[in-house]
């Protein structure tokens, strides 16, 4: 009836699909929108652009204070990455498989952080630091990403951990391997797709963070969203339309990048 | 990642090798009552030192600093201006709530409702909005909403207006941009709830004689009212602790609690008051979450084997 | 119940389980098992869910830990070598195969674990994959398989490494039955062909028969019955076998000696039984098969049998079953039986008639002691 579209009343229907594709078209509007103006020529950043140009593009690589930005980005994001899914790996180990009391409140206290909100974790964070002199390093960046970073790569590890079959694992034990190797041979490459993602969440949450990165930032370490944060503040200069449009590649290229695993995954089933 | 594995190898490998040799009546140890969660302590010490210890530091400090005592929650509640914070604050979460909410529906209902082909699209559409810089999609609003922005431009064009609406540096940029924002976290809860409906129910509810009004009413919003609930809380809380769209596209006059909490710590300096701040944030946020984990339906570690 | 009641002294015990115990808290999962598992038979644990028949055999395999006993394969005790290092096979309920490697990588894995060389693994690979006939699918991935093919995978991969034991977890429940009947009989041959020790688990009476020489059954964490498959169901040890494997019909009657009593105050015989006294209340059990229901004419031209016993009856229900015919009858008493024959002998009844019911003294089991819900089906899990 109402979840069938044809039993449904033409009207109702019709309405339906045109306010879809106005919701639709506004989720999309600011992301296409964003990658034209990148490439629009206005300095004011006028639409319809009176013509199209790469020489923000230009300006944008050609800064050191951008191409620094992108580059602690990238090494912050690479660091967060793999800590998060060091300590989440264990972790989500622990909670499936564990048989001791109190496992969904502790499943409650490791995704805590991402309840609680960012500005909040960020002035906590920033006062350790600062209390301990570390404010604008590489480890308070890492740090602080990673808190935000380890809800996401333990989810999405217990997830996978929860439809791998532990028979399986027991299958390698009984065939000879002790239960570390069968846990690297065997439930490893199970889990791989949640690993991957896990990773891949934790790279995208580290690269986009704002609150914390502006909170933990100096002069000599800023990342990408950092610095657009400070060239915001400013003016609205179509290089800040470069880098968004750069993020915005580098998202839709982790999104294809996750749907390509989640079908090989689903193949191999 | 040898951490990891070597946690993983003593706390798995040692569950067989326990008990002593030769005996023929072993207890099982007490550590066996807590098999397997040695592999917490990495992850617990991180969060402890990182994330516990700093987070309840900061809310001592409310009490602590500059006097011990209440003084900073008695200034928080009867100072007008910040009470006028705190009534930003949930009357844009509110607002934003609802506005989401009200797109989300049609949105995630299409999305179940369409061939599965389009679907996909639909749903393509959401995540990528929702992955996408945050800063990168509230910039491009700012640019948008701006007094000599495309909106205004084109509401002037059609004739709709006659000069430019301030939208932005005012709460209804504030709103607009977070309703934005948040449209994907209605929708990906509530579409799994709907996805779960078995449409027989509903074709049950009208051979028993329901109007197609009557069945959207009284069968299909009831059943699809655990995603709706747990969606729109997990909104309401997000949009109560969010700091980088309202410091974007909001403006100075009308503060929310998280740029309060930033600007007393950063300007001023005043941490006892920034700590209050938080703790009262904190606190709200808890307790909502803890009726959206009443919401759920299963322990989400689940009973593997 | 003592678990221990025939002993096969053909052949040395490999395995021998001693007052084995697994609790879970104050529950006994296992309760006090005792069970000697003779070289090269096949013997089955057959029980309902619950009756801890999986957690004996886990704790075999070494995945469960037991809270007191001992496990000795030729005299050496397994108790404390991990499961890695028990050189048992071990067939899954799931398959349980490795989903990220081939098939012929599947079977290989054990020997990889041990090191084995190229060449040696190549040949042994090579001579099962011929066994369990999947010589043409050796470079598919497990999921690219049927479940029959999966599960052969499955037991190549078991008896690759060559291990004296080979546990087999409800391995064909997954699969339906006419696959099922015929990976029972390759099963079969395997077992015969390859002379190794099989310990298989499962909850299907026919799938027991059908495949093993020894079956013990499992009831609440015990063994209350072991033998094989004939013996146990020819001569049940005690009432809850009877009710558990195939049909069983229970009078219950006071008895007048040790060989003679009265079921609603009609006389019978029954087997000499020791311990059976006058006055004490005992069970008759009889299988439908064993047991005639006759017309009254029928009763009258065909006079009793020495040996044999004769109740009245009337006749409740009948039923064709194609192959065979059941007639429901209910005693004066109100006790109900049922008689099973071939459709080709006839039952010339019809429901509301008077029939006389009459079975073999021989062929009843008498059982002095019972519990109330040992004689109802499905009971034996906690």
């Amino acid at each position: 009836m109402l979840l069938t579209p044809n039993a449904m009343g033409r009207p109702l229907r019709l309405g339906l699909y045109l306010t879809t594709g106005a919701i639709a078209a506004f989720l999309l509007l600011p992301i296409l929108f964003i990658v034209l103006l990148s490439f629009g020529s206005s300095q004011w950043l006028v639409f319809p652009p009176p013509g199209w140009t790469l020489k923000w593009y230009g300006q944008f690589f050609s800064n050191p204070e951008w191409m620094d930005a992108a580059l602690a980005s990238l090494k912050v994001a690479v660091l967060t990455t793999f800590t998060a899914v060091a300590l989440g790996l264990p972790s989500a180990f622990a909670l499936v498989r564990g048989r001791f009391p109190g496992r969904d409140l502790l499943y409650g206290l490791f995704t805590l952080p991402m309840i609680v909100p960012l500005v909040i974790i960020a002035v906590a964070v920033y006062a350790l630091f600062l209390k301990l002199g570390y404010t604008g390093t590489l480890l308070a960046f890492v740090v602080s990403h990673v808190i935000v970073a380890l809800p996401f790569t333990i989810i999405s590890i217990i997830n996978s951990l929860k439809l791998f079959d532990q028979s399986i694992e027991d299958a390698a034990v009984i065939c000879g391997a002790s239960r570390l190797q069968a846990i690297v041979k065997v439930t490893f490459p199970a889990i791989r797709p949640g690993m991957i993602a896990g990773g891949l969440f934790a790279f995208l949450v580290s690269w986009d963070e704002v609150v914390l990165s502006v909170m933990m930032a100096s002069p000599e370490l800023q990342t990408l969203p950092v610095k657009m944060w400070t060239t915001l503040r400013q003016d609205l200069t179509p290089v800040i339309a470069v880098a968004s449009t750069l993020l915005i590649g580098l998202s839709l290229l982790i999104m294809i990048i996750a749907a390509a695993l989640r079908r090989r995954n689903a193949t191999n089933a | 990642m040898k951490v990891a594995i070597n946690a993983l190898h003593t706390a798995q490998g040692a569950a067989a090798g326990s008990g002593v040799p030769g005996a023929t009546t072993r207890r099982p140890p007490l550590r066996q009552r807590w098999r397997g969660s040695r592999n917490l302590l990495p992850a617990l010490l991180f969060l402890g030192l990182f994330f516990f210890a700093p987070l309840i530091g900061l809310l001592l400090r409310g009490v602590l600093e500059p006097v011990p005592g209440m003084g900073n929650y008695a200034q928080l509640f009867a100072n007008s201006a910040y009470a006028r914070v705190l009534f930003n604050t949930f009357s844009v979460a509110g607002l934003v709530t609802l506005i989401s909410v009200l797109l989300g529906f049609p949105l995630a209902w299409a999305i179940t409702l369409v061939p599965k082909g389009w679907g996909r699209w639909l749903l393509n559409i959401v995540l990528l909005s929702m992955w996408t810089s945050l800063l990168a999609r509230t910039y491009s609003w700012l640019v948008l909403l701006q007094a000599s922005g495309v909106i205004n431009k084109a509401l002037m064009a059609i004739g709709v207006i006659d000069a430019p609406l301030e939208m932005v540096h005012n709460l209804t940029g504030v709103v607009i941009g977070m309703s934005y924002i948040m449209i994907p976290f209605i929708v990906l809860p509530l579409q799994a709830t709907m996805q779960a409906i078995d449409p027989m129910v509903l074709q049950a509810g009208s051979i028993c004689g329901a109007s197609p009004w009557t069945n959207f009413v009284r069968v299909f919003l009831p059943l699809c009212r655990s995603g709706l609930f747990s969606g729109a809380l997990m909104v309401f809380v997000m949009s109560l602790g969010y700091y980088v769209t309202p410091a974007l596209l909001g403006g100075a006059q009308n503060m929310m609690l998280p740029e309060f909490i930033v600007q007393q710590v950063q300007s001023f300096l005043n941490w006892g008051l920034a700590s209050a701040a938080a703790a009262l944030l904190v606190a709200i946020t808890l307790v909502l979450f803890y009726f959206y984990l009443k919401l759920q339906p299963e322990s989400p570690v689940g009973n593997a084997r | 119940m003592s678990a221990v009641m025939k002993d096969d002294t053909r052949a040395r015990p490999l395995v021998s389980l001693r007052n084995l115990n697994k609790h879970y808290g104050d529950f006994a999962a296992v309760d006090n098992i005792d069970l000697e598992i003779q070289d090269g038979e096949f013997l089955t644990f057959l029980g309902s869910s619950g009756s801890g028949k999986s957690t004996t055999l886990s704790m075999l395999a070494g995945f469960e830990t037991p809270s007191s006993g001992e496990i000795l394969v030729d005299g050496q005790s397994l108790v404390n070598v991990p499961p890695h290092k028990r050189d048992i096979g071990m067939v899954f309920q799931r398959y349980s195969l490795f989903p990220h490697l081939s098939v012929r990588d599947n079977i290989a894995f054990p020997l990889a674990i041990r090191k084995q060389g190229a060449a040696e693994t190549a040949r042994r690979v090579d001579a099962m994959l011929k066994l369990v006939r999947l010589e043409a699918f050796a470079h598919r991935r497990p999921a690219q398989l049927s479940g029959g093919q999966q599960q052969r995978v499955a037991i190549a991969r078991a008896l690759v490494y060559e291990p004296r034991i080979l546990l087999m977890d409800e391995p064909l429940g997954a699969l339906d039955k006419k696959l099922r009947e015929d990976l029972q009989d390759e099963l079969r041959q395997l077992h015969r062909r390859l002379g190794i020790t099989i310990v298989y688990v499962t909850h299907d009476q026919e799938e027991a028969m059908r495949l093993s020489q020894r079956i013990a059954i499992f009831s609440h964490g015990r063994i209350v019955g072991l033998g094989s498959g004939y013996d146990l169901y020819q001569n049940p040890p005690n009432a809850f076998v009877a009710s558990f494997l195939g049909n069983s019909n229970f009078l219950r009657f006071t008895a007048d000696g040790n060989d003679a009593g009265r079921f609603e105050g009609q006389a019978v015989a029954v087997r000499p039984t020791p311990g059976l006294a006058a006055g004490q209340e005992a069970l008759i059990m009889v299988r439908p098969e064993k047991a005639l229901a006759l017309t009254v004419e029928q009763a009258t031209r065909e006079p009793l049998p020495a040996g044999w016993n004769e109740v009245g009856a009337t006749v409740t229900e009948l039923l064709f079953l194609g192959e065979s015919q059941t007639c429901h009858v209910a005693t004066q008493g109100g006790t109900p039986l049922t008689v099973k024959a071939l459709s080709a002998a006839g039952m010339p009844m019809q429901p509301g008639q008077p029939v006389r019911v009459r079975w073999a003294v021989a062929d009843a089991c008498i059982y002095t002691e019972w519990a109330k819900s040992d004689l109802s089906k499905g009971a034996g899990a906690h």
